[in-house]
């Protein structure tokens, strides 16, 4: 139950975050004082009303209930259940309908959905179209090829759905023009590439990755045009971002605000593993909230690192449908953001925890009529574009889309269930039967998707819409965009349960001259000429164009933030994640750095700060490095002094950082791959980390390793209290053992991807702890290094080894089957 | 749910047939259902489906996936009430349901569906041998009285159903034993008639009267339609007795094959060969058509036609052909673009198993005959573009003959019956009645309700227990002003 960062019962009494829906304000206001309800309803003669039915089935002599309980049909369909929109006859119609191109079908399906009739289902359910003016001939109006470019697919990441159902939703989207997104799992480079046509799907990706093979066209791509940049930050590199058209942050998730997602250690195979920078077998977990996201400013700061790790995409931010997200999206406008999501609370797939399938979020239809009545009113509409999604199913949905104000419309599991899902609900089990949610190839192989049923579909739904349009009378869909005086409560409702409703304040226009935009029209100022790095690439040229080594140097003052970025995304750009050759690139900085001080600093570059640093030093680091000591001239002991600020290496994928002296609180956090030796931390040290390591040579703060659940850290604990600091929930402390690796030749070197890695397995810690600090030594001269190599038998013990259980657990695993398949050849 | 990976585990196990040889001696059936231990692999097999499109492609909607899975655990008894909560009759349709459940089964899509009907059969045997199965007499009665007309599986469940709510449900029939097309048509291989009358007890004890050998009418029906009746009773009667009535009384008209020669002996219908056999295997008489020795030809290629196959056989005919008029199914229906419907396919029944010849695209032009005697057929090809059949000009045959059985279906219930009511009908002569919303299954005539194929038109047996449990409800519901009993 532990939501919004509420983790107890108490703290949910009087928190205040619920949102009545359907319940008038006069018995709100009585009985759940201070809760928000927006569209009005029913009192509290219908709740008693409804309390003594339920009571009559209970105690009544009702045969089916004498010794059963209600059917009931809230999670999983039953015929004399709860009413769903996705039932068998709708989904038995939208599959024959796309399978077979046939629009006559779908307009079936679009009719089940649309008319509900009496089974109130949605809020649009009970709206009404008005006409804009005469109807107009259908021709007239925009042609669905154009309309299509305004959909996308959801965020649903490869782990959650397979490579086959993911890279289906792709190529069909990129067919028509439409975006698909990576959700948040990362993306594989090789879906980067040009197709020429001909090729099989498993020749791009992988032989044994591949369960149900298709051939591409020309043309065709595999790459999602959205990626999406959560929590966990799995994936999230340099050269992801650079092929990116949309980075979109993913703020919270519709269907359950306030939770991360969860992949569940069966769902993680070892592509998987590979593309999120994780250990096979091992669950993941994104955390609810960004570490590098506190405040609105935090927010603009991330949007910025974003600008700077591609400039020519847009980025976005994914924000619930909630009471208040309007302040929160005006917020994010002027943060600069270019795009909006607003996400309705019956997306979300049957991975989710039962307590949030139903109950948590909001329709859509409330936060989109507030996000777009606030930025009109506050004239900040224009510089967005927004988009809206949630259980979107039919050319009616994107009609009343557009009129409560969205430019753009998401699409999750309808395209879904056009590749074959059936709505088992079983996707955390990994055992979806049609291969869509599953990783299990045996399952895989049953996938039957087609990007052509995908297209189809999309186009069916441009089609009702572009009917809708002429018989409005509206040529354009922006002519419609936030034409909120078009709709109407449906009369004639006869519920008793819908009595009461108002949704006068869901279709309010505010007051506004005409001049005020209503729809996406503006480009944001994301001031990046005035970034530090426009300098750096230009002394970097041969560095870029021709790997000549470069070395440069340059002061640096706190108002350069996200310095690195752009030239990262430079490397990126030209050479992907393998970026130059170690050495490369040199940038020796003098002052105290901005935020954001090398983030996703690709390989092959060197920052060599002398100086101090704020916030957010190496977030998403890959493969660059960084090095920070205090001027030589500094006289303060480097070892007892903070030098960098807080999150720092949030995200690394890869990379070293070497910081002489303390750093703040949150570092390393959901790490999975990056090498770190500092001198000391603040609290929550390592937290969610995934791999990589991390070498603290002095005391920590509190709950260290919450939620790691790979890659190792080495403590030294010299007052021998460390593991009073260090949340025990996932790890296990041990000494480092002795043993000289070096006797099986094992590669001493961490590989440095967040690969799974053989050494923390025990053989040669004491080899590669000491390789770490001894770079640190040359590198930032630290003072306390010197000391304990000195001592190294003396020290030694006192280093403690933090090591992740299931880390463990999966590491001997795969060691064994490596084993038995030596011994098999 | 069942075995979470049970699909991935187990195979689909199908119920177990005697030998041909051995069942051709009787008319005892064959099918043996699953043991327990077989039934719990098959229940480990169901998905527990999100959304369970079994249960929407069954027409009593059985919660399939709540007994599956509880025979999976081994809890027999509680399946059974799950299943009785939806199904009155499981021992017919575990036995003679095509199973568009299992068309509609999700496992059905790209593997071979769950074993729902095996299942069901081996539940609800378990329940008869275990003596579950008790009469639900009502606390109270209510004194209203229902006159249910016609003793099929419509009205069967309709009686139950308005007993079990505490009407006195009255059920008349013009043959001399219960049962419908259950008791005489569908052969007794298929389905055991000691099931009917085991059924039956349960029946009366909570209340249901029967009445056999009564025909509701004017005029008797006429040839080709079975009447065993003594006693005609008027509608008009009927209606004053009465505080509502049902009319279940199937769809009884043989759809005729009027071609030169059909009056020549040796050509009938199917049910006047079928239903004797019935009564012969009762105990009730000989059965006056024999197919011993005899070439066969049977015309029309659905249900009633494999089970004059089967029958035939056993009665040790020399040859049996069976002509249908429509073209060949594909073996194998085209899953992606079929499920979860009904596909069109090859279905081999358990009687075509046991011997004939099949013929597709057929149409009988003549019967000939000699002494008044069916000796022969002349049929010629058929072929079908885009919907409609063409004669092949040339492809005309002969074939040898002495016992034609016309198994063409059945074209509305009996007009007589419906007449004397005054019930409006629809476009193909059925009593007319919606199934759903306020005024469903009342006929245009006040009292009068209507069920099974006689709304309809001919269907199968678990959409007469469907609509007979509806029925029942929309009768209690006029009687009553509100009705608990489940649809
Ligand atoms: C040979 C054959 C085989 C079949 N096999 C199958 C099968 O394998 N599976 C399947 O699901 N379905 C099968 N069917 C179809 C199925 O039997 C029927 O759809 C089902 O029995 C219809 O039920 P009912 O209650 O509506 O009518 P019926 O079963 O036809 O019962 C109607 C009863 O009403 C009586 N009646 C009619 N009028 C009057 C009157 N005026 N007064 C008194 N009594 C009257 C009749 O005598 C009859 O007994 C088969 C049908 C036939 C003919
Ligand atoms: S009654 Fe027929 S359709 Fe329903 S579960 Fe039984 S076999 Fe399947
Ligand atoms: S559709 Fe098949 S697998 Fe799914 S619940 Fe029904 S019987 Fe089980």
């Amino acid at each position: 139950m532990s939501k919004m960062g509420i983790s107890t019962y108490q703290s949910y009494c009087g928190a205040q975050i619920f949102e009545a829906i359907g319940l008038n304000a006069g018995f709100v206001e009585k009985y759940f004082t201070g809760t928000a309800t927006r569209i009005e309803g029913i009192g509290l003669a219908e709740i008693a009303g409804e309390a003594a039915l339920v009571h009559h089935k209970a105690f009544g002599d009702d045969p089916v209930l004498a010794n059963a309980l209600d059917a009931g049909g809230e999670y999983a369909w039953r015929t004399r259940g709860e009413e769903h929109l996705w039932t068998p006859e709708s989904i038995a119609k939208l599959q024959s309908a796309t399978r077979t191109n046939n629009f006559a079908t779908y307009k079936e399906y679009a009719k089940l959905i649309n008319e509900q009739g009496q089974r109130t289902k949605t809020l649009r359910g009970l709206f009404e179209i008005r006409p804009a003016g005469a109807p107009v001939p259908l021709d007239e109006v925009e042609p669905a090829k154009e309309i299509v470019r305004r959909f996308a697919t959801g965020a649903m990441s490869l782990g959650s759905i397979s490579t086959e159902a993911h890279t289906t939703l792709a190529i069909a989207m990129n067919r028509i023009g439409s975006k698909s997104n990576t959700g948040e799992g990362g993306e594989d480079p090789a879906r980067f590439k040009a197709i020429k046509g001909g090729e099989m799907l498993s020749e791009i990706i992988g032989k044994n990755r591949i369960a149900s093979d298709r051939e591409l066209k020309a043309g065709d791509s595999l790459r999602s045009r959205i990626k999406q940049v959560a929590a966990g930050r799995f994936g999230v590199t340099a050269e992801y971002l650079a092929n990116a058209d949309q980075i979109q942050i993913k703020m919270a998730q519709g269907a359950k605000p306030g939770e991360g997602g969860q992949l569940p250690g069966h769902k993680v195979s070892e592509y998987i593993a590979r593309l999120r920078f994780s250990v096979p077998g091992v669950g993941l977990i994104s955390p609810p909230p960004h570490h590098d996201i506190y405040s609105i400013e935090d927010l603009a700061q991330l949007i910025h690192d974003m600008k700077n790790a591609n400039p020519s995409a847009s980025i976005s931010v994914k924000l619930v449908s909630e009471v208040g997200v309007g302040t929160v999206a005006a917020g994010v406008s002027k943060a600069k953001a270019d795009h909006i999501v607003i996400s309705g609370f019956d997306g979300g797939t049957g991975a989710s925890p039962l307590s949030s399938i139903k109950h948590a979020g909001a329709p859509w239809e409330l936060g989109l009529s507030e996000t777009q009545q606030t930025l009109v009113l506050n004239r900040l509409r224009g510089r967005v574009g927004l988009q809206v999604d949630g259980q979107l199913k039919t050319g009616r949905d994107v009609l009343i889309g557009a009129l409560l104000g969205a430019d753009e419309f998401g699409f999750a599991t309808a395209p879904l269930v056009v590749e074959g899902c059936i709505m088992m609900r079983k996707c955390h089990l990994n055992t979806c039967p049609v291969g869509v949610a599953t990783q299990d190839p045996e399952l895989r192989k049953k996938f039957s998707g087609q990007p052509e049923h995908v297209v189809n579909y999309f186009f069916f739904v441009a089609e009702e819409l572009r009917e809708y349009m002429a018989q409005m009378g509206a040529r354009k869909v922006d002519e419609l965009i936030g034409r909120s005086d078009l709709l109407d409560t449906r009369k004639g409702i006869a519920h008793w349960k819908a009595r009461g409703l108002d949704f006068s304040r869901i279709f309010y226009q505010p007051a506004v001259p005409p001049g005020v935009a209503r729809l996406h029209a503006e480009t944001q100022d994301h001031e990046l000429g005035k970034a530090l790095d426009n300098k750096l690439i230009a002394k970097a040229r041969p560095a870029l164009d021709n790997k000549k080594p470069v070395t440069i140097e340059s002061a640096i003052g706190n108002v350069n933030r996200t310095v690195g970025t752009m030239l990262s995304h430079e490397v990126a750009k030209r050479y992907g994640q393998a970026g130059l050759p170690d050495d490369t690139l040199t940038v020796k900085f003098k002052g105290a750095a901005g935020q954001s001080f090398g983030a996703f600093l690709a390989r092959g570059i060197t920052f060599e700060l002398s100086g101090e640093c704020n916030d957010y030093v190496g977030k998403g680091l890959c493969g660059g490095r960084i090095v920070v000591s205090p001027p030589k001239e500094s006289r303060i002991a480097a070892e007892d002094n903070i030098i960098v600020g807080n999150t720092v290496l949030y995200g690394a994928t890869s990379g070293e950082a070497y910081f002489r002296g303390v750093a703040g609180e949150r570092f390393a956090v959901r790490n999975s791959g990056a090498v770190a030796v500092v001198e000391g931390l603040g609290d929550h040290g390592c937290e969610y980390m995934t791999g990589g390591m991390v070498v603290v040579l002095g005391r920590t703060g509190r709950n260290f390793a919450a939620g790691m659940s790979g890659g190792v850290a080495y403590v030294l604990d010299e007052d021998g209290d460390f593991e009073m600091r260090c949340n025990m929930a996932m790890v296990a402390l041990e000494p480092v053992p002795e043993e000289v690796a070096a006797l099986d030749g094992a590669d001493v070197e961490p590989e440095g991807h967040g690969r799974v890695h053989f050494n923390h397995l025990g053989k040669a810690d004491a080899v590669a702890l000491r390789g770490k600090i001894e770079k640190h030594l040359r590198y930032t001269g630290s003072a306390r290094a010197q000391l304990i190599l000195d001592n190294w038998a003396r020290y030694l013990p006192k280093f403690v080894k933090v090591m992740p259980t299931d880390y463990r657990r999966a590491l001997q695993e795969i060691a064994e089957q490596q084993a038995r398949q030596k011994e098999a050849e | 749910m069942g075995k979470i990976t049970g699909f991935m585990e187990f195979s689909r196990l199908s119920e177990e047939s005697l030998p041909v040889a051995n069942r051709l001696k009787n008319y005892r059936e064959f099918v043996l259902h699953l043991n327990d231990e077989q039934a719990q692999t098959q229940g480990a097999r169901c998905m527990d489906c999100g959304i369970p499109f079994c249960s929407s492609g069954c027409p009593v909607n059985n919660i399939i996936p709540d007994w599956n899975d509880l025979v999976y655990r081994g809890n027999w008894q509680q399946a059974l009430e799950v299943l009785h909560s939806t199904n009155n009759f499981p021992e017919f349709t575990s036995r003679i349901c095509p199973a568009p459940c299992e068309a509609a089964c999700v496992l059905n899509i790209n593997e071979v569906a769950v074993g729902i009907k095996s299942i069901e059969h081996a539940i609800i045997d378990k329940g008869g041998e275990n003596g579950w199965v008790v009469p639900q007499p009502p606390k109270t009665k209510t004194g209203k009285k229902v006159a249910v007309i016609g003793s099929g599986p419509a009205g069967l469940a309709a009686a139950q159903q308005l007993a079990r709510a505490g009407h006195d449900a009255v059920v008349f029939e013009k043959n001399s034993r219960i049962g419908g097309l259950l008791r005489y048509g569908i052969p007794d291989f298929k389905l055991d008639k000691r099931l009917i009358d085991w059924r039956m007890a349960q029946l009366r004890a909570e209340g249901v009267e029967f009445r056999t050998g009564v025909f509701v009418g004017k005029e008797a029906p006429g040839a080709g339609v079975a009447n065993d009746a003594q006693k005609t009773v008027a509608p008009k009667e009927l209606l004053k007795n009465f505080d509502a009535v049902i009319l279940a009384g199937g769809s009884e008209q043989p759809r005729d094959l009027p071609v030169p020669g059909r009056e020549l002996a040796g050509v009938y219908y199917a049910l006047e060969f079928l239903i004797p056999q019935n009564k012969e295997v009762a105990g009730d008489g000989k059965n006056p058509i024999s197919a011993k020795g005899k070439h066969v030809v049977v015309i029309g290629g659905g249900d009633t036609g494999s089970d004059c196959v089967g029958t035939s056989n056993r009665h040790g005919a020399a040859s049996v052909t069976q002509f249908e008029v429509m073209p060949r199914p594909p073996e194998q229906e085209n899953k992606p673009l079929t499920w979860p419907n009904w596909p069109m396919k090859l279905r081999t029944s358990s009687s075509h198993e046991e011997g004939c010849a099949r013929d597709w695209s057929v149409a009988t032009k003549e019967f000939i005959g000699k002494g008044g005697k069916v000796t022969g057929l002349k049929a010629v090809r058929l072929e079908w573009k885009d919907g409609r059949m063409q004669e092949i000009p040339g492809s005309e045959f002969e074939i040898k003959a002495d016992l034609v059985l016309l198994a063409m279906g059945f074209t509305n219930p009996l007009q007589a019956v419906l007449d004397a009511f005054g019930v409006a009908k629809d476009a193909r002569g059925n009593a007319r009645a919606t199934t759903d919303g306020a005024g469903c299954y009342r006929t245009s005539v006040d009292k009068v309700f209507a069920a099974g194929d006689m709304r309809r038109g001919q269907s199968l047996v678990v959409w007469a227990i469907r609509e007979g449990r509806q029925a029942a409800r929309a009768v209690d519901e006029y009687l009553m002003g509100s009705s608990l009993l489940p649809r």
